[in-house]
């Protein structure tokens, strides 16, 4: 039994590191831009069809596939940031909300309309190691490290650049920032792109993992929502450390029990947290 | 340097100035007095780029300016202190500087900048790592006005300096300002504290519900009767 626990706990750490990407896209976007992705997921699994269109039927070796899944995904938030967001920045909440689901919907369906609703996938095995008696699988080593790596890159980005100085001034007081000369809206592109640069990232990592189809995008955008909220609404740190918490749980409680428990498990944890300390665990950090 | 001419402006649908016509020559202290609601923060809001004017034009140093974006008008070398001093708080008070000198003409000189700064406020240099969402009031304040320092202005635009500050620190901050005035820096600022304002100043405007009611030089406004009366209570 311990060794079950210990099992999903090693590799529920792994899966929070890429899980940690994704709450750190949507806390900058939302930070931000004031802004809720809620696309965010369907943005992944563009990304991962990216990775199979590249891998698997253009035979690119595999790092290079994932490369350019990240340049296309940074592409679309692009789009998505030119055509649907910047011109809804100062609309009510509620119309950036249906405007982004509308773009749930046409990438959905873009998706389904060119390769059906086959599951695809990579199909490429990684091996399994042991330590002791603990079975870690080398394709959750991937987003464990790589998420590690990133997080370290926008942390470092984040408090010793300029530009990132200028994200964290956006994010307290946007009209203070236009004041002392930042171009917000370069910084809004800029993050927003950043945003769709972590959600390739993430499609690299999960390509080996997860078999893809249209619908795939929703179990992540909700995932990450979750993560988001648990953490703190705009707070970086709290989402990374809710990100964690999340892959632990849901990890440990699949091998329990079963992997449906496990979401079971998740959800009323948030359901939990809206009701109680809608805050999260470290606090909201949003503009004022 | 700074030419207001006819200019209107609000927000939406309303309409907050008549046609106002100001003026700052370069070097001096301009002082902007009236009670709430009269339009002084909205005039220097609208001279910042963050409003834009409904009708009238805005010249500095010859050249047009009405209708640019916040961060041009700060690259041309307008700084705005808006009320309260907005400091951001959750950066440290180096940090805050640092956003001071974003724009490129002020970036390349940072370093030389910020030893100029710290010598005037050596406080500031004392804290410097410190964040300044913790900062007291007054201490906010001369955050804010160093920070507007730090983008090498030819004008600085203070709105209520003293706005929700002690007495004791109302003094404290006139005297930055002082210092500043010193220092040769065109000065345009929207004060309630009539008196110690004036007191500062080269030239002044009364504005009252949108309307220029009143201009002179400090001396003759100190002996307006009207002004007397309404604005200091004498």
């Amino acid at each position: 039994m311990v060794n079950l626990i210990l099992n999903g706990l090693a590799n529920g750490i792994l899966y929070g590191g890429g899980l940690a990407l994704l709450a750190v896209g949507m806390n900058l976007i939302f930070g931000v831009l004031n802004v809720i992705h809620l696309a965010y997921g369907q943005c992944v699994m563009v990304a991962l069809y990216a990775v199979y269109v590249f891998a698997v039927l253009l035979h690119i070796p595999i790092f290079i596939s994932c490369l350019l899944a990240v340049a296309v995904s940074a592409l679309l938030a692009l789009l998505i940031h030119v055509s649907v967001v910047k011109p809804l920045l100062k609309a009510p909440l509620i119309n950036q909300l249906l405007a982004l689901a509308g773009v749930i919907i046409v990438l959905e369906n873009l998706i389904l309309a060119t390769f059906g609703s086959d599951y695809v996938g990579l199909q490429i095995s990684f091996p399994v190691f042991s330590i002791a008696d603990i079975f870690v699988k080398v394709s959750s080593l991937i987003p464990f490290f790589v998420g590690i790596i990133t997080l370290i890159l926008i942390w470092m980005f984040l408090t010793r650049t300029y530009t990132g100085l200028a994200i964290k001034a956006v994010v307290q007081d946007r009209e203070m920032a236009d004041l002392v000369g930042v171009k917000t809206d370069r910084i809004y592109l800029l993050t927003f792109v950043i945003g769709g640069v972590l959600a390739g990232i993430v499609a690299a990592c999960f390509a080996p993992i997860y078999t893809v189809h249209p619908h795939f995008g929703a179990g992540f955008t909700l995932t990450a929502f979750v993560i988001v909220v648990l953490g703190g609404l705009g707070n970086l740190v709290g989402g990374s450390v809710a990100a964690f918490l999340i892959g632990i749980v849901s990890q440990v409680a699949g091998v329990i029990f079963s992997s449906e428990i496990g979401e079971i498990l998740v959800y009323t944890i948030f359901i939990l947290f809206i009701l109680f300390r809608p805050q999260g665990l470290l606090g909201v950090k949003v503009r004022t | 340097m700074l030419q207001v001419e006819g200019v209107s402006a609000g927000y939406g649908k309303f309409n907050i100035l008549n046609n106002i016509s100001i003026k700052v020559e370069s070097g001096t202290t301009v002082i902007m007095v009236g009670s709430n609601g009269a339009g002084k923060s909205t005039l220097l809001k609208t001279i910042a780029g963050v409003v834009k004017p409904a009708g009238g034009e805005i010249y500095f140093e010859g050249a047009r300016i009405d209708g640019k974006a916040p961060h041009q008008i700060v690259e041309l070398g307008i700084a705005f202190v808006p009320e309260g001093g907005r400091i951001f708080p959750d950066l440290s008070v180096y940090e805050n500087l640092k956003m001071g000198s974003y724009t490129s003409r002020a970036r390349r000189e940072f370093q030389t900048t910020l030893q100029e700064v710290f010598e005037l406020f050596p406080l500031l240099e004392k804290r410097k790592k410190q964040v300044s969402g913790s900062l007291s009031g007054g201490e906010r304040q001369m955050l804010s006005i160093a920070r507007a320092l730090m983008s090498k202005p030819k004008l600085i635009m203070l709105d209520e300096p003293s706005s929700g500050l002690a007495p004791k620190i109302v003094t404290h901050v006139f005297e930055f300002i002082e210092t500043i005035k010193a220092q040769g820096y065109s000065i345009l600022m929207v004060e309630q504290n009539v008196l110690k304002a004036v007191d500062l100043a080269d030239y002044a405007y009364l504005l009252s519900t949108g309307n220029l009611v009143y201009q002179g030089k400090k001396e003759e406004f100190l002996q307006n009767p009207e002004i007397k009366v309404s604005y200091l209570g004498i």
